[in-house]
């Protein structure tokens, strides 16, 4: 199975399970879990099945090419059910037997791993999930986004692609995949991963991607509306009305500053003692997004909600049409 | 024959940290539940796989006994106006109780006249009072962490899938997480995957084991075990010990199966700490050792389906080759740098916010293994080189990968680097004791290093106020003290603790730490009761604290020698007499100041006897106090003194009217206390 069919076949399985199928964000995103797909879908009441690939970068992984294992940019394939059926588990399991994996085949194994993102806010629990000792999956169930309850739980998917192709194409170097019969991952990909390894490295310009954040972070602030002050027990205080913040573009900004960051972290622009408050401006912006983004949607009328007569599996979300967003 | 009752409560994959937990609050509040539900039974159980929580009960009583009580009311005055007509107070009582008004009685207690009444509440049976108590039970198992699921209204360790309630052959119907138990289960995820039902709760482990699925953890754990032991005897090696990879395989699959797999030969080079730290860490394999403690090119792999074993030794194959290359990598990389060029990048890592930089603790540490050098009869030179590399590996990327290697990986790259045998073992066998299991440091070389590194975290944290409190003690200095006792007695050096902690405090630039003198009395209160504790554990409380508290401070292995000896002489026969004597001295003469013993007013007879006993025995003593013979000390005064104090004691009054002679007897009595005081605090050894 080629890299290109293994990505197919995922999309085909999710689709047929009423996934709808977006496409990856348009901007750098450490995860799947990033694109307002995932991050900003996960909060609320509104139903919401989705599946999309992620090209998704981790600056600090970067090894100019050399190491059969590790890219600073890779791909996830990244499935939400929200909320999440109790056969989800089934699902996973059936979408593996899809790729060719027969678990009576293999060894198969639900291993614990709680995940976290400090600059997100988010948290979730479950498991890494192992084929035959390679962990080829997480499986999460959110708890929070950006510091607000999930309510009701989504079940996020997040299919490590490459490993996965390394397995089912049986090679050692993720070079060596292929793409489709006759063009190689390496031939795609090698020269980049040296080039952005060299960026994040060693040529990235630390004072510029500094300002970005900052600039970001202001923009994300003036975007929400967001002020200086604070309510009674740390709250947060918004000068507009939910329908007057404008959220997913203040989202992008977040997006950004989590980047930048990962940049200049790779780049050794950051101390310890920095970090930590690097990670908590990020944060802070992320919770007032996700703030906004449940109280534009409430102002809404929770749109997502609003045919109770459709039955509430997976297709529901599917049907909506764009108008109702 | 009592009905056994069993429950299960079917989940999803549960982490193996939390099924210890699971099942130890199931039990427990099983133990309470079904006490108060006057239901107790014979023998509670608890079982259980990663998919499932279950408890077993056997000896259910089928009823509850009636219950026959007495409740106790209002006042009685509350209750009843003086005419005796009730009032609300009664009215409520006798209907909260559900008796007649008329019925209720009147009691006498310590507080005056109350109201009571004797209520009669007749036994249940069993299946009807268990469905309520299976869900209170059910609600409280506990877990490390909770999640919610679905749509969020209930949190549970992992979401909950099915219930089973059975009490013998019949269904409890129990509510739990928005399900209702019935006798429907699941075996083996993979193996089995369909549901069946039970038709008694007997037949649970059976019927499950038939499913792929071991119920028994004791019983997983050891066929487990023996798997191992077998499949390690079959590659002509022995299993790597390792409880905690037992603990958690038995906690990860349902039914244990054993596939052996291999370590490719490129990364045999590799230590072989590196390569079971990669193994347990990363992928909970087991190590199998040549009979002379070598690794051999095998691991074992427990699993939880294993009908194609190649496919997964396969699979497992490729995932540790890319683990070790990581490895290997990482080692390579920290060979390009040498570890005495490390310490400018360590000066960039914080110890501790106001105690500097790993680089500032390096410095300090050496300093002080120079000082501490001459009296081990270490090299110094020698000293500085080990003081100055100890912590150097912490600086590179196999140690930032597993931490469990420092020390262990300091050896490695120092021996690679061609430093002598004994400084590269130093830079490892510094951490040692590790733990009250572990050996302390073998070496006078490793044991300077090991007490300068300890005495300088003490000190520091001593210094800033990070003193360990009753339950918290986030730098170990609890156990460093204890490393610092070990190091002396069990070990190759011995310390001398008081200069030791001056030395570490004249270490630290001024002005960091509180004043000198309040630190290091703070301190040495802090070392004695770690003393204190540690001896208790081997000698007698009384014994120990006697010791300690004659102890000056310093040598730590001179607390040991007292301790000996004074254990010894309790031994003999002359020790009761003494000590009672010795006490007697010690009180009387407590508060008087000192003065010579004047020979003319000793009067003839058991005085005279004792005061010439004593000036007999005094060098004696002391001498042998001072060079810390206690054994000798103590034998001196048991041969020469016994006899003369007995007689002095039974027939002086030292309390006589005339001031001169009074103190006279006093100074005598005072010279003998004070003198074998400084061997042990005998008057507070019990007699």
């Amino acid at each position: 199975m080629t890299f290109q069919e293994l990505i197919l076949t995922l999309e085909k399985f999710w689709a047929d399970r009423g996934c709808l199928l977006v496409q990856p964000y348009d901007s750098e995103v450490g995860a799947g879990t990033f694109n307002p797909s995932t991050f900003l879908r996960a909060i609320g009441p509104e139903p919401w099945n989705v599946a999309y690939v992620e090209p998704s970068r981790r600056p600090t992984d970067g090894r100019y090419g050399d190491n059969p294992n590790r890219l600073q940019q890779f791909h996830q394939y990244q499935v939400i059910l929200k909320p999440a059926p109790l056969n989800i588990q089934e699902l996973y399991l059936d979408s593996l037997r899809a790729l060719g994996t027969d678990p009576l085949q293999h060894d198969i194994r639900f291993i614990e791993d709680d995940w976290e993102s400090p600059t997100l806010g988010a948290w979730g629990l479950g498991w890494q999930v192992w084929l035959d000792g390679l962990e080829i999956s997480q499986f999460t169930y959110f708890q929070q986004c950006g510091g607000v309850d999930c309510k009701p739980i989504s079940g996020e998917l997040t299919y490590g692609l490459e490993r996965i192709a390394m397995y089912l194409q049986d090679v050692d170097n993720v070079y060596d995949l292929e793409w489709n019969k006759g063009v190689r991952y390496g031939d795609i990909w090698k020269r980049s991963e040296w080039e952005w390894s060299t960026y994040n490295f060693e040529r990235a310009d630390v004072e510029l991607h500094q300002q970005f954040f900052d600039a970001y972070e202001a923009q994300c602030t003036r975007l929400l509306s967001l002020s200086d002050k604070r309510g009674k027990g740390g709250v947060l205080v918004y000068e507009r009305e939910p329908l007057d913040r404008l959220v997913l573009p203040a989202y992008d900004c977040v997006i950004k500053c989590s980047h930048y960051f990962n940049v200049l972290d790779a780049r050794g622009a950051i101390s310890v003692t920095e970090r930590q408050r690097f990670i908590g401006r990020v944060r802070h912006i992320a919770r007032a997004t996700a703030e906004s983004w449940l109280a534009q949607r409430e102002a809404l009328g929770f749109p997502l909600l609003r045919d109770p007569s459709a039955p509430a599996d997976a297709s529901s979300a599917a049907a909506s049409s764009p108008s109702d967003l | 024959m009592p009905r056994e009752l069993l429950i299960e409560v079917g989940l999803e994959e549960l982490p193996a940290s939390f099924l210890a937990q699971a099942l130890s609050s199931l039990r427990s509040a099983a133990e309470e539940l079904f006490t108060s539900a006057r239901l107790t039974p014979e023998s509670i159980e608890t079982l259980g796989s990663p998919r499932r929580l279950a408890l077993r009960v056997r000896g259910l009583p089928d009823r509850q006994p009636d219950r026959q009580e007495t409740v106790q009311g209002p006042p009685w005055a509350a209750a009843f106006d003086d005419a005796g007509k009730p009032k609300n107070g009664a009215l409520g009582f006798a209907k909260k109780q559900g008796v007649e008004v008329d019925a209720l009685v009147a009691v006498e207690t310590e507080r005056g006249k109350y109201v009571a009444a004797n209520v009669f509440e007749p036994g249940r049976d069993a299946a009807e009072v268990l469905p309520e108590l299976l869900a209170g039970l059910c609600a409280r198992i506990t877990f490390p962490k909770s999640m919610r699921w679905g749509e969020g209204t209930f949190a549970f360790g992992r979401p909950v899938h099915w219930l089973v309630g059975l009490f013998g052959t019949e269904v409890v119907p129990f509510e739990f997480a928005g399900l209702v138990a019935g006798r429907t289960t699941r075996g083996h995820r993979f193996l089995a995957p369909q549901t069946f039902d039970l038709a008694d709760a007997t037949d649970y482990e059976p019927k499950l084991a038939e499913a792929h699925v071991i119920v028994d953890m004791a019983q997983k754990k050891q066929r487990m075990h023996d798997a191992l032991v077998a499949a390690a005897t079959q590659h002509g090696g022995v299993l790597s010990p390792d409880d905690f990879l037992l603990q958690e395989c038995t906690s990860l699959v349902e039914e244990p199966f054993v596939v052996p797999g291999t370590i490719a030969e490129q990364f045999l080079e590799l230590p072989d700490a590196v390569i079971v730290s990669v193994m347990r860490d990363h992928q909970r394999y087991f190590a199998v050792r040549r009979p002379d403690g070598s690794l051999l090119p095998t691991y074992l792999n427990v699993v939880n389906t294993a009908l194609a074993p190649e496919v997964i030794a396969k699979g497992n194959d490729r995932v540790l080759r890319a683990r070790l290359a990581d490895a290997q990598f990482f080692v390579r990389e920290d060979r390009k740098t040498p570890l005495a060029s490390r310490l400018t990048r360590l000066d960039n890592v914080t110890f501790q916010t106001k105690l500097g930089s790993v680089g500032d603790k390096i410095r300090r540490i050496d300093a002080l293994a120079r000082a501490l050098a001459p009296a081990a009869g270490v090299a110094v030179e020698q000293a500085s080189q080990a003081a100055l590399l100890c912590k150097m590996d912490l600086d590179t990327l196999i140690v930032f990968e597993f931490p469990e290697l420092q020390g262990l990986m300091g050896r490695h790259y120092a021996l690679a680097e061609g430093l002598p045998a004994e400084v590269a073992d130093a830079i490892a066998d510094h951490y040692k004791p590790t733990g009250a299991s572990d050996e302390p440091a073998p070496t006078a070389l490793a044991s300077v290093v090991a007490v300068a590194d300890r005495a300088d975290t003490l000190v520091g944290c001593f210094g800033i106020g990070l003193v360990p409190t009753g339950s918290a003690d986030p730098f170990a200095l609890r156990r460093a003290t204890l490393s610092l006792v070990r190091t002396a007695v069990d070990g190759a050096i011995d310390v001398s603790i008081t200069e030791l902690l001056a030395a570490a405090y004249d270490g630290f630039p001024a002005g960091i730490l509180g004043p000198r003198d309040e630190v290091l009395a703070q301190l040495d209160e802090f070392v004695r009761a770690r003393l204190r504790a540690f001896y208790r554990e081997r000698f007698p409380g009384d014994v120990v604290d006697a010791c300690v508290a004659a102890w000056p401070g310093a040598s730590i292995r001179d607390v040991a020698a007292r301790i000996s000896a004074v254990d010894a002489f309790r031994e003999r026969p002359e020790y009761e007499a003494l000590a009672v004597a010795f006490k007697r001295a010690h009180n009387i003469t407590r508060e008087i100041p000192r003065g010579e013993v004047k020979d003319a007013l000793l009067e003839a007879g058991p005085e005279r006897e004792l005061a010439e006993a004593w000036r007999g025995a005094r060098a004696r003593i002391a001498a042998a106090t001072a060079s810390g013979q206690y054994q000798d000390a103590l034998a001196v005064v048991a041969t020469d003194l016994r006899g003369p104090i007995d007689r002095y004691f039974d027939s002086v009054f030292v309390m006589v009217e005339d001031e001169a002679l009074r103190q006279n007897r006093l100074s005598l009595l005072a010279e003998i206390a004070d003198t074998v005081s400084q061997v042990a605090h005998f008057h507070a050894l019990s007699t």
